[in-house]
């Protein structure tokens, strides 16, 4: 079995700046209507891909390129297309569950 | 209806939010411009309590953005209100019981985000935001109560 990548995903700046920004949507979400906090977290997501990129993730880079693009476009449908947008976060946990999937078969 | 009437119709008809910027910095004469059409904002009582922060330093408002949840885009620049709780104390003004002063900086938002498109600029504005965040990176004096963000800059090619 092959070890994971222990690449640095994640600078010590860029984490102190998702830090903030994870504390902060807790405060807003407390006044926000309640699928704003969807938002956020996918936000959130969003933003960890791009540290991920910014710091040469290789391990599904393509992957990860073309997922931070779908969950950058389908999140704003939060304000446009709510009945799309919450089928898109139906649908998003099976994206994310095939790669953690074919990851882990790659190490095995 | 006249030419100058048909002008501002159009102007509020065609404003949009705009979330992406380009990264060239918003001209100081432009900014004036849109400080200019806030102070011209209706007003509940002249009383006037608002204050507003301009903020064009990149490095603030990348600190600024990070405890502003609401900040989706990278604006060159940024119109912060707020009230300004001593001249409300002044004033007499009651914030938990007289809502005017929201319709003011409701009416304040409103003139600048129109200056700002007819100045070829977009702009969007932002309430969700951590105030006592936003009171930490800016180091705003404790009588200054952050209300809205306003983002300002040239929209960006594939402005959303």
């Amino acid at each position: 079995m092959s070890e994971p990548s222990r690449q640095l995903a994640v600078t010590e700046e860029q984490a102190y700046e998702l830090l903030a920004f994870l504390v902060c949507s807790a405060d807003v979400c407390a006044f926000e209507p309640h699928y704003y906090g969807t938002f956020r977290l996918l936000d959130a997501a969003s933003r960890l891909m791009g540290c991920m990129l910014d710091n040469g993730a290789n391990d599904s880079r393509a992957w990860l390129e073309t997922f931070k693009q779908e969950v950058d476009g389908k999140k704003l449908w939060m304000l446009s297309d709510r009945d799309a947008y919450f089928a898109f976060l139906g649908d998003v946990g099976g994206e994310i569950g095939a790669i953690l999937r074919r990851r882990a078969l790659s190490r095995a | 209806m006249s030419d100058s009437a048909a002008a501002v119709l159009h102007t509020i008809r065609s404003r949009r939010v705009v979330r992406s910027y380009a990264p060239e910095p918003v001209p100081e004469d432009a900014l004036a411009e849109i400080l200019e059409a806030a102070r011209w904002a209706l007003n509940g009582g002249n009383r006037r309590i608002l204050a507003f922060r301009t903020v064009t330093d990149g490095q603030q408002i990348r600190l600024l953005k990070s405890v502003s949840p609401g900040m989706l885009g990278m604006p060159p620049a940024v119109i912060l209100i707020c009230i300004d709780l001593d001249k409300a104390a002044k004033q007499g003004v009651q914030l938990d019981k007289h809502h005017t002063t929201w319709i003011d900086v409701g009416t304040a938002l409103m003139n600048m985000s129109l200056a700002a498109h007819v100045l070829g600029l977009g702009s969007c504005p932002v309430t969700s935001f951590s105030r006592a965040g936003l009171r930490a990176v800016l180091e705003l004096p404790d009588q200054l109560q952050p209300e809205l963000i306003l983002q300002v800059g040239h929209p960006a090619r594939t402005s959303s």
